[in-house]
């Protein structure tokens, strides 16, 4: 059963001035526990692809369909809360609200979904355990180095329970150790928990960690490979 | 973690930005507030002064009086007036007085007078009319003997023991004419009042006006000044509105109390260009706070805060701003308005002799009234939540995928 199928997608900025055909008509499936990576040269399409899915902006023509939900006809505070309760978010860099700990962000996200207490707590020791920061719990995101704060993006992504998590770039700010140990965590979480992963990248050894991998270019997909 | 307390923390992320604000906001309640009770003490304390220097709390005419004041609209001093009056408890001292125009002249001087006719004791007890006695003795109730006004008698050459003759017009139309003696010289701090006023007592006046047992006012003055509202009530159901009129101090004094409000106005316009410069401060911080932070607005928005949510925090953000910098000054100003309210600060100089002049101590009590602190703190409230209509308006406008590009 596919989680996410697009049709016939595209995107066109400035249509009215000079078009840019970000995306032009692609059409593409995930399944739930995919661990994929969208590739492709700088301008291809990748960050219009990931914003798309995630709701973020709205294409020119075309659908996506998440689970029975057919996103482009949400409207505005529909979306951000069907985001809140179904996609997880890591940005490239400045995820975290600066002035939360480490647990206090990770928990905000349950607390916007209205989870108790006492579950909340749970859940957020659990996640920052996995993703090996259980010791950075009350330190704020600005004593934190990039990849930890990166990590705990990722913990605040699986907080609440999406059905699959969305990364433009994540590892693009940090160093090759880091970016290694952030996708070891995210391929472990995908493996043991079946966790689904849809991210972008420029990296060549993260490319090589990818189960499938998708390849843009002008707005349109030239390959779509999957390993097993 | 609350709303409140992300608010909270997020104005310290710029502690220098946020205290600079609040210093602003501090200093301009806690002006606005001294300059506010200041001025407000000193139009009270007018205010006081000249209730009880002349007109009392309330005053009683024959309907129509206040407008043109001539003799023939005057009223009947008796039992069932004074019955009615002395009826109502909050009622402390009430004043009859005849009063009118006539020419006064000696050797070659003559003046245009106001003749007021009072019953001595009564006078006194309101208005310590005796305090200010500069030479001979006050009035008494029964002798012809007139006290005349220092400029006035100056101005005629009178001293006491001399005659005074006074020539005008009766009640209906009754010339009238006198010789009275000048018993005493009294000083009045009001110049115009020093330059035209003669004392007499009552019976003399109404004898001199051929206006037997008649008044043109019958002042009062009540225990209980700030249950006014209820007396007047009381007044006005107990006497025939066809005959009387029935005016309190703020009716009688429209002249002082337009002029008061001029002042206030004034007072007012400055502190409203003090709050706007301190807006356009807590405006520009406003900005800045939004600006720096699309990228993490982006953010929230993203992973599912609704955009209403993150407009109340920026809205609370502001609100703390505000009532740190409005407590504090409120917290600042209150002792100082408390502690010269309860111990008000000694006059000096010529401010100080116009005072004693009045027979009143030269103290000055700062108001501490409810009513313009509140205004004054719903004044910067209001300012602060109209700074927030940016950021609000930003957030509701916020487009995701641009605030996350910033
Ligand atoms: N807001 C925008 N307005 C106009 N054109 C845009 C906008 N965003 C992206 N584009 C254009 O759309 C095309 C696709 O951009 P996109 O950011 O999706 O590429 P990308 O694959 O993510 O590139 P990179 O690897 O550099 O991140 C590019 O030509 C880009 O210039
Ligand atoms: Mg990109």
């Amino acid at each position: 059963m596919n989680i996410i199928e697009i049709r016939n997608l595209s995107k066109i900025y400035d249509e009215k001035t000079v078009p840019v055909y970000a995306l032009n008509g692609v059409d593409l499936a995930f399944k739930e526990g995919e661990f994929t990576c969208i590739v492709g040269p700088s301008g291809s399409g990748k960050t219009t692809m990931l914003n798309m899915l995630g709701g973020l902006d709205s294409p020119s023509a075309g659908g996506i369909r998440i689970g029975d939900t057919d996103i482009t006809s949400l409207r505005s505070r529909q979306l951000i809360d069907f985001r809140l309760r179904n996609i997880g978010f890591v940005f490239q860099s400045f995820n975290l609200i600066p002035v939360l700990t480490a647990k206090e962000n990770v928990e905000f996200i349950m607390q916007m979904q209205g989870i108790k207490k006492d579950q909340r707590d749970k859940r957020t020791m659990e996640l920052l355990n996995a993703v090996g920061l259980a010791d950075k719990v009350n330190t704020r995101p600005g004593k934190l180095s990039g990849g930890q704060q990166q990590r705990v993006a990722v913990a605040r992504a699986l907080a609440s329970k999406p059905r699959f998590i969305l990364a433009d770039e994540p590892t693009a700010n940090l160093d090759s150790k880091s970016a290694e140990n952030l996708l070891e965590i995210m391929e472990k979480l995908n493996r043991e928990e079946n966790i689904t992963f849809i991210f972008s990248t420029h990296d060549a050894r993260v490319v090589a960690k990818a189960r499938r991998v998708v390849t843009l270019e002008d707005g349109r997909i030239v390959a779509d490979v999957s390993k097993n | 973690m609350s709303d409140l307390r992300l608010a909270w923390r997020n104005i310290w992320r710029n502690k220098r930005r946020t205290l600079l604000t609040a210093a602003s906001i501090f200093l301009a309640v806690f002006l606005a507030l001294i300059v506010r009770s200041l001025q407000t003490g000193l139009f009270d304390n007018l205010i006081q002064i000249s209730i009880q220097s002349y007109t009392g709390h309330i005053q009683i005419h024959k309907k129509g009086y206040w407008d043109d004041r001539t003799i023939d609209n005057t009223i009947v001093y008796n039992d069932s007036l004074t019955a009615v009056v002395n009826r109502l408890k909050n009622v402390e001292i009430t004043v009859p007085r005849l009063e009118y125009f006539a020419l006064a002249s000696s050797g070659m001087q003559t003046k245009g007078v106001i003749i007021i006719g009072t019953d001595p004791v009564k006078e006194d007890s309101l208005t310590r009319l005796s305090s200010k006695m500069v030479k001979g003795l006050y009035l008494d109730r029964t002798g012809r003997g007139v006290i005349v006004a220092g400029g006035l008698a100056e101005f005629l050459g009178l001293h006491t023991g001399d005659t005074l003759i006074l020539i005008g017009q009766g009640f209906h139309g009754v010339s009238a004419a006198g010789k009275f003696s000048v018993r005493g010289i009294i000083h009045l701090p009001s110049p115009p009042l020093d330059n035209q006023v003669v004392y007499m007592n009552l019976p003399t006046a109404q004898d001199f006006f051929s206006a037997d047992n008649r008044i043109s006012s019958l002042s009062i003055s009540l225990k209980k000044p700030d249950d006014i509202g209820m007396t007047m009530g009381e007044l006005t159901s107990a006497v025939n509105l066809s005959k009387f009129e029935v005016m309190s101090w703020d009716q009688l004094m429209v002249e002082i109390m337009q002029q008061l409000k001029v002042k206030t106005a004034s007072g007012m316009i400055i502190i409203s260009i003090l709050y706007l410069i301190v807006g356009f401060g807590i405006f520009g911080t406003v900005i800045m706070m939004t600006n720096e932070r699309t990228k993490e607005f982006g953010v929230m928005v993203s992973v599912g805060m609704q955009k209403s949510r993150l407009a109340m925090i920026l809205v609370l953000e502001m609100v703390f701003i505000g009532l740190t910098g409005a407590l504090s000054g409120l917290a600042a100003a209150l002792p100082i308005m408390a502690w010269y309210n309860f111990h008000p600060i000694k006059l000096w100089g010529a401010m100080a002799q116009a005072y004693l002049s009045y027979g009143i101590e030269p103290l000055l009590p700062l108001a501490l009234k409810w009513g313009f602190i509140l205004s004054n703190f719903t004044a910067v409230m209001v300012i602060v939540l109209l700074t927030c209509i940016f950021p609000v308006r930003r957030v509701f406008k916020l487009k995701v995928v641009e605030a996350l590009h910033k």
